[in-house]
């Protein structure tokens, strides 16, 4: 466990038990309607018994009886309504502050973590953790409180019968702790073998089409079979001792009911002012231990967290918000950007750019070239802002982008990948995913200027057709037309064009780069390529190029201007 | 047969321990209620001014009730872990069987992991639903044999017995049942959508969405907390039903009691409080009853739909020869879907170097699959080595097939097993031989446990480049004939596919291989290039 994850915890508990404040407020109230009820219980059974006149004193008891059981059926109704939304609100929290973060953190923040494990963590771990605040929370806090008020009336009924359940209560977590020594660690062990295995079951069946290619699949069925065999031995060596700790409740819960009745069987002869009393004592035990069956039922829910704790504690925070001083916005009409002994690597001994200096004027494209490795993915991210530079300045228009207010850094910069995510939508969603507020007249120009319409008139749904998973699968031109799209319809003055056409074959790379003159016409551009036929046409247009390659065996000198 | 009694016979493949657990649960429930019961009795006989009798066989049956407890317990759990590696081996065997080519080729990691949940879910049925059930019902003719000795009428509180022990239970399960699929809706809801929010970081932050993304993440959750809502609200609902009842009950015994036998009556009011304790769980248990079902049958759907293309039943012996051959191939998915390609025909023989060229989404895959036998063709015959592929066993034609595809995985396991599964016995020399063709060896040699890293979470992190390396060493050592690369360097940057292919070129000289990729690096030594166009292959330059 890393150090991050036990504070994580505790916070988390923290929480939890502040939230839970209300539910253990009416869990203790419910333990008392218990109490009632068991009173009424005894009583009514020693008038049955004869040794009370069965008389208005029954009937009493019977409505108090009646009254206290509609009440606790009220009580748990409502906690377990009010712990669904316990649990309902804690993983609102954490999902928003995990995923404020990532979006905040950006994708340079992430790199290197691949998009569907940050959103099984996203999903899947902030929904483990509904089981800690909807339920061990809550029954935590009842397994002391419970006890304790029942205990405490014991004693003041009968001091003896008192001090036996008290004593046999306090075995039980004592035992937990000795006897299971346990318990806690044992049912760790067992959870975290459960885990692998589970862990492994799941990565066998994601390559399963790799085995049954190999010829292989009865060889790893029967390698499954036998690791699920070994965690069995593994795993009941543990349990054996694990299960100590519920045996120890099941025999404190039965030794203080025999040590009860017992205790009251002699003396009852004869004296029946004792009768309710001894009742009473009896029906309390299963109420005494109902509680603390009740926290060790959630265990698995505590241990859950060991599991997903490290993950979520693990994640970065969200970068402070930049401070308000000296933030300006530039006038956006027409671009120069210029780097100036611009500096970055990921270590210090290995920068990936050193000193580099370029400016780029309006409506100038300059040709970023160099095999995969120099830094052109990294200067793009640079003027993007996913990452800052080490050293050295990157000024739009003259002013450090640093002091730009992000939202208008935003603004200003349209930007085309290799491959463009599709997000779950449709055509139009997905357009419109670069301006909202764009008007229809606006999207079809977009669509119009990106050579979409062919497309569109062809799909039954028209622009209305579903994307995504379990969507029309759009080709990778298709895909690279909507990201162009996109791009005309945030009409950024700066356009930083990475690899566009990369994953393109030749016949279809002509076509998108057609489409890219025209939208980078106007418009100040970095194109990073290292295909040639991108290269020829930033040459047609007449763009100024930076060799990364050539930058990197020239002794690391800035040059260009 | 229904899904959930096919999960269940699994089970009995044990049923040794199946019964031992089962009656030590009911003996263990047995000696919970006499307990009660008896301690009800002593107390009420000697408030009655009875004979004074020393309660002898009171510790026995605390004794008896928590060894069974213990028993229970280990043994329940031996049980379930004997069935639970019975059930995700069958599972496994299954999906090898039938799934290797609607799963396989494809990208559906998703669908497979929320197959694995649904057996993790079915993990629960024997010790939160079987049992407990089976303890209610065989409890049901024992009290019903000892009220029913006490007083014709006391039999009356196994109404409110049987409503929380059945039929609330059955409630839950119905309304679990109905629930699952509007939560497993709502759930793939929301990963969607937290997946496209994080997969797309990049447009989320160029075009200033991180607001518009984080509000639809929260709306579908909002969603899936309404439909998990809606179900803990039912539940609550029963099981405050359950608890009103089995007090309800309770009371009933007493008043009974006046009619009847007091002191048979308190000690009913005890045995029904150990009795309604024991099944005031069955409402929970019924609500997994309902998710465990819906699991069930998505398992066993999966795991018992037969292969995708039927094996021979007169398999023609393996020929010599290697070259592979489609002749007017057509193939489609379905009927009504448009034809991948008509009328295919091209030859690939023996030791000869081939590449596929055609844009992602144009079928190439579906080559592959059709050699792999995977797939088989709506017209036309592919032939291997000159016999048709529908008369070869799948098992032994793949045995002469290398494949390595865009999603060839690589196993959370050390790099040496990962490797073996090309080659089961290969010694270490074979194994740093294929790793050196593969131009691999040095990285693994530079980790500090070498072979015997381990891969994947927790351990060694490969580059993407390195990884594929890593996967052509295992299909080299797989010492096929025949080499079939599906987009083998699928997401890796230009210069390390360069690289990839130089090695690929050097390693596997003499062999016949098939590339199959959207578009060349230059570097591939070839015989010929096809181009995929219009449902068909067209000579390219080469």
């Amino acid at each position: 466990m890393s150090k991050t994850t036990k504070p994580w915890i505790k916070s988390e508990q923290k929480l939890g038990f502040q939230a839970a404040r209300l539910s253990l407020l009416f869990g203790a109230v419910g333990t008392m309607c218990g109490v009632l009820q068991a009173g009424a219980a005894a009583r009514l059974l020693a008038a049955l018994l004869h040794v009370q006149r069965a008389g208005l004193s029954a009937w009493v008891s019977a409505l108090v009886f009646i009254l206290a059981v509609l009440a606790r059926a009220w009580i748990q109704l409502r906690n377990e309504r009010g712990n669904f939304e316990l649990g309902a609100a804690a993983r609102r929290r954490l999902r928003g502050k995990v995923l404020s973060a990532l979006l905040a953190l950006g994708p340079a923040g992430l790199r290197g973590r691949h998009s569907a494990e940050l959103a099984a963590t996203a999903v899947d771990r902030v929904e483990a953790m509904e089981g800690f605040h909807a339920r061990w929370v809550p029954a935590t806090g009842l397994a002391v409180m419970g006890p304790a008020i029942i205990g405490l009336v014991a004693l003041i009924a009968d001091w003896r019968s008192g001090v036996i359940l008290i004593i046999a209560g306090l075995f039980v977590p004592f035992a937990m702790a000795v006897a299971g020594i346990g318990a806690g660690i044992a049912a760790k062990k067992q959870f975290v073998a459960m885990t692998r295995l589970q862990v492994r079951f799941l990565d066998r069946i994601r390559g399963i089409s790799t085995i049954v290619l190999s010829g292989r699949a009865e060889e790893e069925a029967q390698a499954l079979g036998k690791a699920a065999g070994e965690l069995r031995e593994r795993t009941m060596r543990v349990l054996r001792v694990a299960f100590l700790s519920s045996t120890a409740l099941d025999l404190a819960a039965a030794t203080a009911l025999v040590l009860i009745v017992i205790r009251f069987t002699p003396v009852l002869h004869g004296a029946h002012e004792l009768a309710p009393t001894a009742l009473f004592l009896v029906l309390l035990v299963p109420e005494f231990f109902a509680p603390l069956r009740g926290f060790a039922a959630v265990y698995g829910d505590r241990m859950a967290v060991e599991a997903v704790a490290e993950e979520l504690a693990a994640l970065p925070e969200a970068p402070a918000a930049v401070p308000a001083a000296d933030i300006r916005a530039v006038a956006a009409h027409g671009v120069t950007l210029a780097f100036d002994q611009v500096t970055f690597g990921w270590n210090e001994s290995r920068p990936v750019l050193d000193k580099l200096s370029f400016k780029v004027g309006r409506g100038e494209m300059l040709l970023l070239t160099g095999a995969s490795g120099t830094g052109k993915s990294t200067i793009v991210d640079l003027i993007l802002g996913f990452l800052e530079p080490r050293d050295g300045r990157i000024t739009i228009n003259g002013a450090a982008v640093d002091d730009l207010v992000p939202a208008a850094r935003t603004r200003m910069v349209g930007w085309i990948g290799q491959k463009p995510v599709i997000f779950a939508g449709t055509i139009e969603d997905n357009i419109r995913f670069a301006n909202p507020a764009a008007g229809g007249d606006e999207v079809k120009t977009a669509i119009r200027n990106a050579h979409l319409e062919e497309l569109i008139a062809s799909l039954p749904q028209g622009i209305k057709t579903p994307l995504g998973e379990g969507g029309f699968g759009v080709s990778g031109g298709q895909a690279q037309r909507i990201a162009i799209a996109r791009a005309f319809l945030k009409d950024a003055p700066l356009l930083l064009l990475d690899e566009p056409t990369s994953h393109l074959d030749p016949a279809v790379e002509r076509d998108i780069l057609e489409s890219l003159k025209h939208l980078a016409a106007g418009r100040t551009v970095i194109l990073a390529t290292h295909s040639t036929q991108a290269m020829d046409f930033a040459k047609t247009i007449g763009a100024k190029r930076v060799d990364l390659d050539a930058l990197r065996y020239a002794s690391w000198r800035g040059v260009m201007a | 047969m229904s899904p959930i009694i096919r999960v269940v016979s699994l089970w009995t493949r044990h049923p040794g321990w199946l019964f031992l657990a089962l009656l030590l649960s009911l003996g263990a429930l047995t000696a919970g209620v006499m307990l009660m019961g008896l301690s009800g009795h002593y107390l009420a006989v000697a408030i009655a001014g009875g004979v004074l009798i020393v309660p002898a066989l009171l510790p026995w049956t605390g004794t008896a009730r928590v060894l069974f407890r213990y028993g229970e317990r280990i043994v329940g759990h031996e049980a379930i872990f004997r069935a639970l590696a019975d059930l995700r081996v069958w599972m496994f065997r299954g999906l090898a069987r039938s799934a290797a080519g609607g799963l396989g080729l494809r990208r559906t990691g998703d669908a497979l992991a929320r197959l694995v949940n649904d057996v993790d879910v079915l993990d629960g049925l024997f010790l939160r639903i079987f049992v407990p059930l089976m303890g209610a019902l065989l409890l049901l003719p024992m009290m019903f044999w000892t009220l029913e000795r006490e007083h014709g009428l006391a039999v009356l509180v196994l109404v409110p017995f049987c409503f929380v022990a059945f039929w609330v239970p059955w409630r839950a399960a119905r309304a679990a049942e109905d629930n699952a699929g509007k939560v497993g809706l709502a759930v793939a809801g929301l990963r969607t959508a937290a997946l496209d929010a994080l997969h797309g970081l990049r447009e989320v932050k160029i075009f200033a969405a991180e607001g518009r993304m984080l509000a639809e993440v929260q709306a579908r959750e909002a969603q899936l907390l309404a439909a998990q809502r809606e179900l803990a609200g039912e539940g609550a609902k029963l099981s405050a039903m359950a608890f009103v009842a089995a007090q309800g009950g309770i009371l009933l015994a007493i008043i009974l009691g006046f009619f009847g036998l007091p002191i048979a009556a308190v000690a009913a009011v005890l045995v029904l409080t150990a009795a309604f304790e024991a099944v005031l769980g069955l409402p929970r248990a019924g609500l997994l009853y309902g998710q465990a079902k819906k699991a069930a049958a998505r398992v066993v759907q999966a795991a018992e739909t037969g292969p995708p293309v039927p094996e021979p039943v007169k398999p023609a012996s393996m020929p010599s020869r290697n070259a592979i051959a489609f002749e007017h191939v057509s193939f489609r998915y379905a009927p009504d879907r448009p034809f991948v390609f008509e009328d295919l025909s091209v030859q690939l023989p023996e030791g000869s170097r081939t590449a596929i060229l055609g844009p992602s989404g144009a079928g190439k895959s579906t080559i592959a699959a059709l050699i792999l036998k995977l797939i088989e063709p709506v017209s036309g015959q592919i032939r291997f080595g000159g016999t048709d592929v529908a008369q070869l066993p799948a098992e032994a034609l793949r045995h002469r097939i290398a494949y390595l595809g865009q999603t060839t995985h690589l196993f959370a396991d050390t790099i040496r097993n990962n490797l073996l599964l090309g080659d089961p016995k290969a010694v270490d020399e074979k194994l740093w031989a294929v790793l050196e063709a593969a131009q691999v060896a040095d990285a693994i040699r530079a980790l500090p446990e070498g072979l015997d890293s381990w891969l994947g979470e927790g351990g060694a992190t490969l580059s993407g480049g390195q990884g594929r390396r890593l996967a052509l060493a295992r299909t080299l050592l797989m010492n096929a004939p025949v080499l079939l690369l599906d987009e083998p360097c699928a997401g890796l940057d230009a210069a390390t596919e360069q690289e990839f292919f130089r090695v690929f070129n050097a390693a596997t000289e003499g062999r016949t291989v098939l590339l199959i990729l959207h578009r060349l690096t230059g570097v591939e030594h070839l015989d010929r290039i096809w181009r995929f166009t219009g449902r068909t292959l067209v000579a390219a330059a080469g």
